[in-house]
């Protein structure tokens, strides 16, 4: 039989903090904390709203030991995992005896630092290269230098699956759970904010672009025209019933299914979402739950002109008619598109949604694509009962996940 | 730890530098060929080393139906030719079978790092205004597994995973958990890499790249020659296979992966968590070490890999790692980076279907350090059941999978 798996613990990195229940307040507060890219504009490119976490002091979570060997990415999943370590109430003592296993979700891992790399070698000539960096280089290295740092020698791994990876890494460590494997993983994502991402993003219209220019990136707004592209970094910490009762540990949610797609047709109108209602049909089969217990849908809507119209019909097609009451959020709107750790943030709220009982609404969201305006959209913080949630993760190209929570089981019998 | 219905391994397409596709690529391996040469993917006049392992006669148009090579980079069409020659060798008709069930996980180290070289190139030139949209349409490596499904029309899941160096086997280990659990009815797994200018400069700062020759295990080894690569196995769950009588190469009877959490680029030195890996495996494939009888060694070359991967066969199998055999094919193929071990896995299958183990090509001399039998300089006749595939990688990463020999009931 499949074991349950438990979430007993969560970390961020964010420009909205680094508290789940003050990232989950200001949410529901409908935050417009998000700044501006303004840093590449001698390269042509006009302010828009996104950026990077200004605030982030990596000394503050990672003391006492050089940080130098971390880029970017490595800090900020290190700090995660600190983070969620605390929260989860793990010492370096019970990690000394088990071996914890940590799977990342990023989609572009170090590209800032393999550029950086390349550009030393091609400066100066290769003896100009750091060799230092160079073991920054492989994709999988915020993971490798984040288990140096805390001890995790469970199994390490990296997924990439683009915008949608993080939520993989957290229904791949699911598994690692259920078939036994590991009894507790640290699973979540990653993508720093960097020029290359952002140069990329937006040579390929990705970006919602200058609002000087109708630039727009509310979720499923009439008006939208592309993402803004922000940083974090967040984690879960998974752990099997017998692991989290041994622990004591405080019990936070469950993780009840997932599944995901990749729809080879993506670029055929007619097929355009296929993925998406593949992805959720797949959750609620694995999760044996119909479309009507679920209370809350998170997401992954972040202002894409393809992706969120995809999501919209996928969410009608699949809870057919129900869609019409099944309360949608999109936190996007105001966290922006994290990339890697989009679904490890969106499944956070959603347990803050659980605990509070307050869903966030979709801040700016005025005039909605008429298409799909018949769905319950969630404007303004509104007050339900979540007992079971929905999360989507929806990429750039073709690929869709898909997770179902609940908050803690009644008391007693986990297994 | 519960045990699972094993996965069989019924399709291999490779492409190497020593040679593409399933045959002619096993009779280059026994005769001990070489894929080492000059460096032509870029210009190397700057560096202390010149060598490399490239696939030289690489022509993609073969391999596409749908899509045109030139949309995409290098990896992405070295693991499409892999993955179509891994449907032919498993004869596997996708118009009988769900496509939706059909998966794709793929090894890497650098995706499709020809991308960011150029990106690169137009930064240092001041002309940034030249990248385009092709730049994240063909960078991050996720793209190399959707373009094998998109080219191929599989549904299912497609997943990249790229934990470096240990990359083919981590992609095969998940595949194998997915058909296990019914997640999905066939998957194609493997691992891809392509010749990186990045790659090669780390290496060569690391001091880690051999003048002329791959000397795995050898006293005067002098590192590693990277190169490039790919291989992709078909596997399905056993009792479908065996239903619709495919050729069976082996079974894949379970894997263990763990963390040293000790060094980004250095092994652990007591070979800790490379012992652990091995003895993860076997634990889980319910296999005692001493019924192994074939060891798929990750032997890059370098004097530290190849200490420290003696010492830890020497933890998990005691007195047998004497019996075993051992081979490194990267003496052959150089370092294929995430490739190497998916090729690995294939060599592992072929030795148990084929009866005969390749060499370790370029051994002359014993280290005292490096006692074992690593099977020097001719393929040996021999019998194998069980063999071990071990890979290992930056950031600590081990991983160790077990292949056996499959008798039809």
């Amino acid at each position: 039989m499949k074991q349950r798996v438990f979430i007993t613990g969560v970390g961020l990195i964010s420009f909205l903090g680094d508290s789940p229940a003050l990232f989950h307040k200001k949410l529901c507060d409908g935050n417009k904390g998000m700044g501006r890219v303004t840093e590449f504009e001698e390269q042509g490119f006009a302010s828009q709203p996104g950026g990077k976490v200004e605030a982030f002091l990596p000394e503050v979570f990672l003391k006492s030991k050089a940080l130098r060997p971390l880029d970017r990415s490595g800090r900020l999943l290190a700090s995660a995992a600190k983070l969620t370590l605390e929260n989860s109430n793990w010492t370096s003592q019970d990690l000394a005896v088990r071996d914890v296993g940590l799977v990342l979700g990023t989609m572009f891992g170090s590209m800032h630092t393999i550029s950086q790399f390349d550009r030393q070698a091609l400066g100066g000539g290769p003896s100009c290269a750091s060799p230092l960096d160079f073991a920054n280089t492989v994709i999988n290295s915020a993971a490798g230098q984040t288990a140096i740092w805390h001890k995790l020698r469970g199994i390490n791994s990296t997924i990439a699956t683009g915008a949608t990876s993080g939520l993989m890494a957290i229904g791949y460590a699911t598994d690692l759970i259920q078939s036994g494997r590991q009894t507790a993983v640290l699973a979540g994502g990653t993508d720093e904010f960097c020029f290359e991402a952002f140069c990329g993003l937006a040579r390929a219209g990705l970006l919602c672009g200058p609002d000087s220019t109708a630039g727009c990136s509310v979720p499923f707004e009439k008006r939208r025209t592309g993402i803004a592209l922000a940083e974090a970094s967040a984690l879960l910490m998974l752990e099997s019933a017998e692991s989290a009762q041994t622990r004591g540990a405080v019990i936070l949610g469950e993780v009840l299914g997932h599944s995901n797609a990749y729809n080879p047709r993506w670029k055929q109108a007619a097929h355009e979402a296929d993925a998406v209602i593949r992805s959720m049909r797949g959750a609620l089969e694995d999760a044996r739950l119909s479309p009507q217990e679920v209370d809350c849908i998170s997401a992954a809507a972040n202002g894409s002109i393809p992706g969120d119209r995809n999501e919209a019909l996928a969410i009608k097609a699949v809870f057919n008619g129900h869609g019409e009451k099944v309360l949608i959020t999109a936190i996007k709107s105001m966290i922006g598109e994290t990339l890697g750790a989009g679904g490890a943030l969106q499944a956070i709220d959603l347990l803050e949604t659980m605990r509070d009982h307050a869903v966030p609404g979709i801040a700016h969201l005025k005039n909605v694509e008429p298409e799909f305006a018949s769905l319950n959209f969630c404007r303004k913080p509104e007050f339900i009962d979540t007992r079971i949630g929905l999360i989507n993760a929806v990429g750039f190209d073709g690929h869709a996940c898909s997770l179902l929570l609940s908050g803690p089981p009644a008391w007693g019998n986990l297994v | 730890m519960t045990t699972f219905p094993a996965v069989a391994v019924t399709g291999i397409g490779i492409v190497t530098s020593i040679g593409t596709g399933r045959e002619s690529f096993w009779n280059a391996i026994l005769a001990g060929h070489c894929g080492f040469g000059p460096v032509k993917s870029f210009d190397t006049r700057l560096y202390d080393v010149h060598i490399g392992a490239e696939v030289s006669d690489f022509c993609p148009q073969d391999y596409f139906e749908d899509a045109d090579p030139a949309t995409m980079g290098r990896t992405s069409q070295l693991a499409i030719a892999a993955s179509r020659l891994a449907l032919r060798d498993g004869s596997l008709n996708l118009a009988g079978i769900d496509r939706n069930h059909v998966g794709v996980c793929v090894g890497t180290t650098s995706g499709e790092p020809q991308y960011i070289e150029k990106f690169d190139d137009h930064y240092m030139e001041g002309r940034l205004d030249r990248v385009g949209r092709e730049f994240v349409n063909g960078y991050p490596s996720h793209l190399v597994p959707f373009h094998i499904a998109k080219e191929l029309e599989l549904g299912g899941e497609a997943m990249m995973i790229p934990t470096a160096c240990a990359a083919g086997n981590y992609a095969i280990a998940h595949a194998c958990d997915l058909l296990r659990s019914g997640k999905a009815d066939a998957m194609l797994a493997g691992g891809a890499d392509s010749f990186s200018r990045i790659t090669y400069t780390g290496f060569a700062r690391l001091g880690a790249i051999a003048p002329t020759l791959c000397q795995p295990f050898d006293r005067n080894r002098k590192g590693m020659i990277p190169g490039e690569g790919a291989a992709m196995l078909l596997l399905e769950p056993t009792h479908k296979a065996a239903a619709r009588g495919a050729n069976i190469y082996c079974e894949i009877a379970g894997y263990g992966l763990s963390c040293d959490a000790h060094h980004m680029t250095a092994a652990h030195p007591e070979g800790e968590g490379a012992a652990r890996a091995m003895r993860l495996a076997l634990q889980q494939s319910g296999i005692r070490p001493e019924d192994v009888n074939y060891i798929s060694a990750h032997g890059t070359g370098t004097p530290t890999n190849d200490r420290l991967e003696t010492i830890a066969v020497k933890k998990a199998f005691g007195e047998h790692a004497y019996k075993v055999p051992i081979s490194s094919v990267k003496s052959m193929l150089g370092h294929t980076m995430g490739a190497a071990s998916a090729i690995e896995a294939a060599v592992c299958a072929l030795a148990i279907t084929d009866g005969r183990i390749p060499p370790t090509m370029h051994w002359q001399d014993r280290d005292s350090e490096c006692d074992l039998d690593y099977v020097p300089n001719t393929a040996r006749e021999h019998k194998v059941r069980v063999a071990m595939n071990n890979a290992y990688a930056f950031g600590g990463n081990n991983s160790s999978l077990i292949l056996t020999a499959y008798s039809r009931p």
